[in-house]
């Protein structure tokens, strides 16, 4: 009998550890307050949602907070893609203030620029399928190349996050101002292939 | 023996219940063992392989919320009294890290965007207390802007002047050879004064790298290119 409670305890323990370890790796599957779960209410604007405006004169508390421990000096904001629904497109303008972007999928982030890397002032992202990639590739003008930066993503589903450092109090309007106006747009399926030429 | 397991199964037990003796009666440890073998062997295998299913399930699910609570649990880099973990936004953090970050719900720094440096503690290990004063000097790793930011647990103290959070590197008064002294206090001092967030309990430091090259090469940070923080005095 001792030994069969042994053997219980053991098997138990075995139990334990698989369980342990379909838990840890089901968690980012399953949170219902990871970023890319939260960012999803963001999925159907055309400009990044913004989950940290800095405080401002008057209006010192952001409104919904959910990053554990923000920077006072830095502007967050996500726009949420599915690229079921066509490539993601994100557009920033550069201006005085240190901007980022990074992709990240539920597996950790899959890319990161800066605004060092804009050309004429212009930062063009555009997150796509493998599918997506090869069909814009086909697509491509050789007389015109696309300035575009093409990302594959890993998954189908994600964010982008536009961080904004403001260096001076004075600045947090402007770091503010320039989160709302990064754009993120989804490339509809139906002008995909466009004209030579177009656009 | 026969007295203390009238079953047949009396012969599975082993030998050292002999020693036991038959003749106690009382309530001892092993007399609550032999109660609890009793019942096992009338409740039979379902009541074991139950048993081994709840133990399972309850040690796993429990194990798994303790190593994903709270700090990252692998991965971290200490750089004298700072802890950065470079690899906590990237595509292949572990299993871990990830489940953190999903519970959280937190962004980290992607590589490629900059690097997060905490510490909880001072050069001489001791953890930062609100109530002490601490001179956090030296210089930074290259980096296109850098913040230096306090948080003590928990919510803000309505009842303390909210002055500042932290520094940012635009703001920072430096010294000539473009190194800087920051107090952390209670008290007001001259110079970069942060504020303590609490009147007493544990701090926290965060210092944000952005846009930085260390990011790629955390391992490998000397301490002398990171803040020290030393404690000056406490209040009694």
């Amino acid at each position: 009998m001792r030994l069969r409670i042994v053997y219980a305890t053991l098997t138990g323990l075995v139990l334990a550890g698989l369980v342990h370890i379909m838990a840890v790796l089901a968690i980012p599957r399953l949170a219902e307050t990871d970023a890319v779960t939260r960012a999803k209410t963001s999925e159907n604007l055309d400009h990044p949602q913004a989950v940290y405006a800095l405080a401002t004169g008057d209006a010192p508390a952001p409104q919904e907070v959910w990053l554990p421990i923000p920077d006072p000096a830095v502007a967050v904001g996500v726009c949420a893609f599915d690229l079921s629904d066509g490539p993601m497109r994100v557009s920033a303008r550069t201006g005085n203030l240190a901007l980022s972007l990074a992709a990240h999928g539920r597996q950790g982030a899959f890319y990161a620029v800066t605004d060092q890397a804009a050309v004429r002032g212009a930062l063009d992202l555009v997150i796509l399928t493998r599918a997506q990639y090869d069909q814009a590739l086909a697509d491509d003008d050789e007389n015109e190349p696309s300035r575009d930066v093409r990302i594959v993503a890993p998954e189908g589903q994600g964010f982008v996050v536009v961080r904004v450092i403001a260096g001076l109090p004075s600045q947090r309007e402007a770091a503010n101002a320039a989160v709302r106006a990064v754009s993120c747009t989804t490339d509809a399926p139906d002008d995909e292939p466009r004209k030579p030429g177009g656009r | 023996m026969k007295l203390a397991f009238p079953g047949q199964a009396a012969r599975l037990s082993s030998s050292e219940e002999a020693s036991a003796g038959s003749s106690r009666r009382t309530m001892t440890p092993r007399g609550a063992g032999r109660l609890v073998g009793r019942f096992v062997r009338k409740a039979g295998t379902p009541l074991l392989v139950l048993y081994a299913l709840g133990l399972g399930a309850f040690l796993g699910l429990a194990s798994a919320d303790w190593a994903t609570r709270g700090g990252y649990p692998f991965g971290g880099v200490r750089i004298g009294p700072w802890m950065a973990w470079p690899r906590a936004g990237s595509a292949n953090a572990d299993p871990y890290t990830r489940a953190v970050n999903a519970r959280r719900g937190e962004i980290p720094l992607a590589v490629g965007e900059g690097l997060l440096m905490t510490a909880s503690e001072d050069d001489e290990g001791r953890s930062l207390d609100a109530s002490c004063t601490y001179a956090i000097s030296g210089a930074v790793p290259p980096a296109r802007a850098w913040t230096i930011t306090v948080a003590g647990r928990g919510p803000r103290d309505p009842n303390r002047p909210h002055i500042r959070d932290g520094f940012t590197s635009t703001e920072i008064l430096r010294q000539q050879d473009g190194r800087f002294v920051i107090v952390l206090g209670p008290e007001v001092e001259p110079g970069n004064w942060l504020p303590s967030p609490r009147a007493d309990g544990p701090m926290r430091l965060a210092l944000r790298l952005y846009d930085t090259p260390a990011a790629a090469s955390a391992a490998s940070l000397d301490r002398s290119v990171v803040p020290s923080i030393t404690r000056e005095g406490c209040a009694p």
